[in-house]
């Protein structure tokens, strides 16, 4: 069981480093939805024995952030007719360096972390800091509002995985609440990405800095 | 009737004065001076009285009781803001009347009465916030005073600067009471000299009131205000508004345990505000600049009266400390009185030549010969000179500051120093005196405007003659006023002092009234004699100059050059000379200017670079949103490291 949920983890892990290193935009929506999926499964995995309430939680997990969310992205996508990240302000080989090295840095940090001794083995501690990390570098290198849409989920994915550290004692409420919420997140930015083509004929945030006050 | 009873008929006078002022001039005038009256029937009543007047009541005022108390001291300062309130009121009728300025004259009559209103809170009230609600209102009521005139650039930028330095000062009286009321439990104010932990806090409210009193290095905002304010607001707030200054101090000086080194301190900040005072103000070219920093000088003479008494508290209470504060007191009176004398009169030389630059003056004694005499007068007045009022309360603190040199002990070495200082700031303000007296009125004019000058009409004299009245009185007979002033000095630290007038004030009164009596059967004979009919009348001996002109006249920097010279060192003159060269010299130009030496070349600067380090903070905030992520991800990983090592201790 543990292996295949670290095989979950490290393809979770891939997936960052796919995202990073993307230029495309569908295949970053593609690489998010795919590591949506993927821990979507987790719960199940970590659960000895059948629960169905867990089972709702995995099965609405996979049915948001692998079907809905990236189906949103994609319409906005094609309304706002862009498909590529053209002047990223971290350059696609520094991001992925970056994410490289946040990964090894992730797993050298759990490892000085106070562990319970049942998660201790698990990549599930470095995998989470390892996605937060990547949705911090997107959010922070990626001039397109689609990118950082894209980051957002993945850091919010990271959150999930520490959240799954405390599986068992989340209520299901908490966590049908957070997809929620990001499923609105998710449409909400799908509206004013729409918004700003429409007003600005760009997606381009560095060109968003005049209502700063 | 009680002083309550009046306090309260002045309040209401007072309150129905603000409500009718934009709208009625006349009763506003009749019910400003019926509230003054009022006051000073109480002022004096709890003066002449025995018993102070104390007032507990159920009414609550943000959540605390309201509590007056009208003491010596409150008193004293009480009656000298009924008389120049009053006085003000009356100049105001013709100065700033509503045929000469229809849009702020009614403007001016509410601020007005509403700064009086003010003061007298702060004076009474015997409760931490409401003193610092009743400090905050008279702040308020003095800003929109000065900026009556707010079309004019220079008055908005003197308003800003009273503000500004106003609330500097504001934010250590928060510190101060709010202090207090943590130390002590409540924000009732009343004496506590036993409980020695709230000492240190005389350090705090000795820079708030410092402030509004404009101590040397604190008075920044004072020249500027002063000068660009109406005159009769100049007055009020010489007169008056920074001695509440020094009533904070002589109020919680005397109310908290007071440090042992507060005795030095305090005289040292007067010794320095005298005499730096007096040589900002013979620098000046403007008259009522030169009277702002006088005041400077005066709040110092009346600091260095109150560090000597808190210098005798230190030293056993002896008795000299009680002379020099008794001087410090009666300075404060004298200096309302003959410094709002001389506001008045600048502003009737401003209101009937349209100038305040003394170079722009002269030869108004022709024109103006009731303007002359009172501003000479009340220039006597300010030099301490005998008869009048303002060697009675220097030569107080004289005898304080004498006493305190030849006693054995530490305290002759702060008094020795202070006493001589005290008399170089004596000459300078004399020389001041001088200079200002002879630009505006002796000579011949020098433009114009002056040339045209006309006397100033009953409403304006007539507060001037009552101001100049109050000068004499008690420069010839300071007996008079002892009883007043030995109760205040009493109610100080509640402690008995003799009643019975000291035989040096009954000789220097007899000694005023035969001086008096000397110089008018003088001036007399010499006006007989110039008035009699056999006198031959040429022009004076015009050194040989073929066609004497009015520019040939001393100017004023002339006058000064020499003294400003002694203090350049502070003063920092800007100059410009150009010499003339050869046989036939073009031109040939001496330009020289003294600026606000503290504001423009210590405050100015450090202003400036706290606004620069402050605007390329203002840089972090571009308004893209990649960074803004990135602060935060730097902020995590700071507390994640901060975490961390703290972890590992």
């Amino acid at each position: 069981m543990n292996e295949s949920l670290n095989f979950l983890i490290g393809l979770a892990m891939g997936l960052n480093l796919l995202a990073l290193g993307s230029s495309r935009l569908p295949a970053v929506i593609r690489a998010m939805s795919l590591q949506g999926m993927a821990l979507g499964l987790m719960p199940l995995l970590m659960e000895d024995h059948f629960d169905w309430r867990v089972s709702l939680v995995a099965v609405a997990t996979v049915a948001g952030k692998g079907f809905v969310i990236p189906m949103l992205l994609r319409r906005a996508m094609r309304a706002a007719q862009i498909d590529r990240e053209m002047e990223p302000f971290i350059g696609f080989v520094p991001s992925l360096l970056l994410g490289a090295g946040g990964t090894i840095a992730a797993v050298a940090l759990a490892r000085q972390l106070p562990l319970l001794p049942e998660h201790a083995g698990s990549l599930l501690v470095p995998g989470a800091l390892a996605s937060v990390l990547t949705g911090f570098v997107l959010l922070i290198g990626r001039a397109k509002a689609i990118s950082q849409v894209c980051g957002y989920l993945i850091l919010e994915n990271g959150i999930y995985l520490f959240g799954l550290l405390l599986i068992k004692s989340t209520p299901l409420l908490v966590e049908a609440g957070i997809l929620l919420d990001l499923t609105v997140g998710v449409f909400v930015i799908g509206i004013i990405v729409d918004r700003i083509q429409r007003a600005f004929d760009s997606l381009d945030t560095r060109k968003l800095t005049t209502l700063r006050e | 009737m009680t002083p309550g009873a009046l306090l309260l008929l002045a309040a209401g006078a007072l309150m129905a004065g603000i409500v009718s002022g934009p709208w009625f001039a006349r009763s506003w005038l009749t019910f400003t001076l019926a509230g003054a009256i009022a006051g000073l029937a109480a002022a004096l009543s709890v003066l002449f009285g025995a018993a102070d007047w104390e007032w507990w009541s159920a009414f609550s005022l943000g959540g605390e009781l309201v509590h007056l108390r009208l003491d010596g001291v409150s008193a004293l300062f009480l009656a000298l803001l009924c008389v120049v309130g009053g006085a003000g009121a009356v100049y105001a009728r013709e100065y700033w009347s509503e045929e000469t300025y229809p849009a702020s004259a009614p403007r001016g009559h509410l601020w007005w009465s509403g700064l009086v209103l003010s003061m007298g809170l702060v004076l009474v009230s015997s409760n931490g916030l409401h003193f610092l609600i009743g400090w905050e209102l008279f702040t308020v009521c003095a800003y929109f005073l000065i900026t009556l005139d707010r079309q004019r650039r220079e008055v908005r930028a003197a308003g800003w600067l009273y503000l500004v330095a106003s609330h500097t000062g504001t934010v250590f009286l928060f510190a101060f009471f709010s202090t207090l009321a943590a130390r002590t439990g409540s924000w009732d104010l009343h004496p506590m000299q036993d409980q020695a932990a709230l000492t240190p806090l005389f350090w705090l409210a000795l820079a708030g009131f410092g402030v509004k009193a404009g101590v040397f290095p604190l008075h920044v905002w004072l020249p500027s205000a002063h000068a660009n304010a109406p005159s009769h607001v100049s007055a009020i707030l010489s007169g008056v508004a920074i001695k509440m200054g020094i009533y904070g101090i002589v109020r919680f000086s005397g109310w908290l345990p007071v440090p042992a080194e507060a005795g030095g301190v305090v005289i040292g900040i007067g010794a320095t505000s005298a005499l730096l005072g007096i040589a900002f103000a013979f620098a000046q070219n403007d008259l009522k600049r030169l009277l702002a920093y006088c005041s400077v000088e005066n709040i110092g003479v009346i600091l260095i009266g109150v560090g000597g008494a808190l210098l005798a508290v230190t030293n056993g209470d002896a008795p000299w400390g009680r002379l020099a504060l008794a001087g410090a007191l009666l300075h404060v009176w004298n200096h309302g009185a003959f410094k709002a004398l001389l506001f008045f009169g600048a502003g009737s030389v401003l209101h009937a030549t349209g100038t305040r630059e003394m170079s722009k003056l002269g030869g108004l004694w022709r024109t103006m010969p009731w303007t002359t005499g009172l501003f000479l007068l009340g220039s006597v007045a300010v030099s301490s000179l005998p008869p009048l009022n303002g060697f009675v309360s220097e030569w107080l603190v004289y005898l304080g500051l004498f006493d305190a040199a030849t006693s054995k002990g530490t305290a002759a070495w702060a008094a020795m120093p202070a006493a001589i200082m005290l008399a170089m700031a004596g000459a300078i303000a004399m020389a001041s005196f001088a200079k200002a007296g002879a630009m505006i009125f002796l000579g011949s004019p020098r433009t114009r405007a002056a040339e045209q000058a006309h006397e100033c009409g009953n409403f304006m004299r007539a507060p001037m003659l009552a101001l100049a009245g109050v000068c004499v009185v008690i420069g010839l007979a300071p007996i008079l006023i002892w009883p007043l002033v030995t109760r205040a000095v009493g109610s100080w630290r509640a402690v008995e002092i003799a009643p019975e007038v000291p035989a040096p004030l009954i000789t220097l009164g007899l000694v005023h009234v035969a001086l008096t009596i000397l110089v008018a059967t003088a001036a007399a004979w010499l006006w007989r004699k110039a008035h009699a009919t056999d006198l031959r009348r040429s022009p004076t001996w015009d050194c040989g100059y073929a066609m004497p002109a009015v520019r040939m006249q001393y100017t004023s920097a002339s006058f000064a050059g020499i003294v400003s010279g002694w203090f350049r060192w502070v003063l920092q003159p800007e100059r410009k000379l150009r010499r003339p060269h050869g046989n036939f010299p073009a031109e040939a130009i001496r330009l020289e200017r003294v600026p606000e030496t503290v504001l423009e070349r210590i405050i100015g600067p450090v202003s400036v670079a706290i606004m620069r380090g402050s605007t390329s903070v203002r840089r972090l905030q571009h308004g893209r949103l990649q960074f803004y992520i990135l602060y935060l991800v730097v902020g995590l990983i700071g507390l994640g490291v901060l975490v961390m090592l703290g972890g590992a201790q």
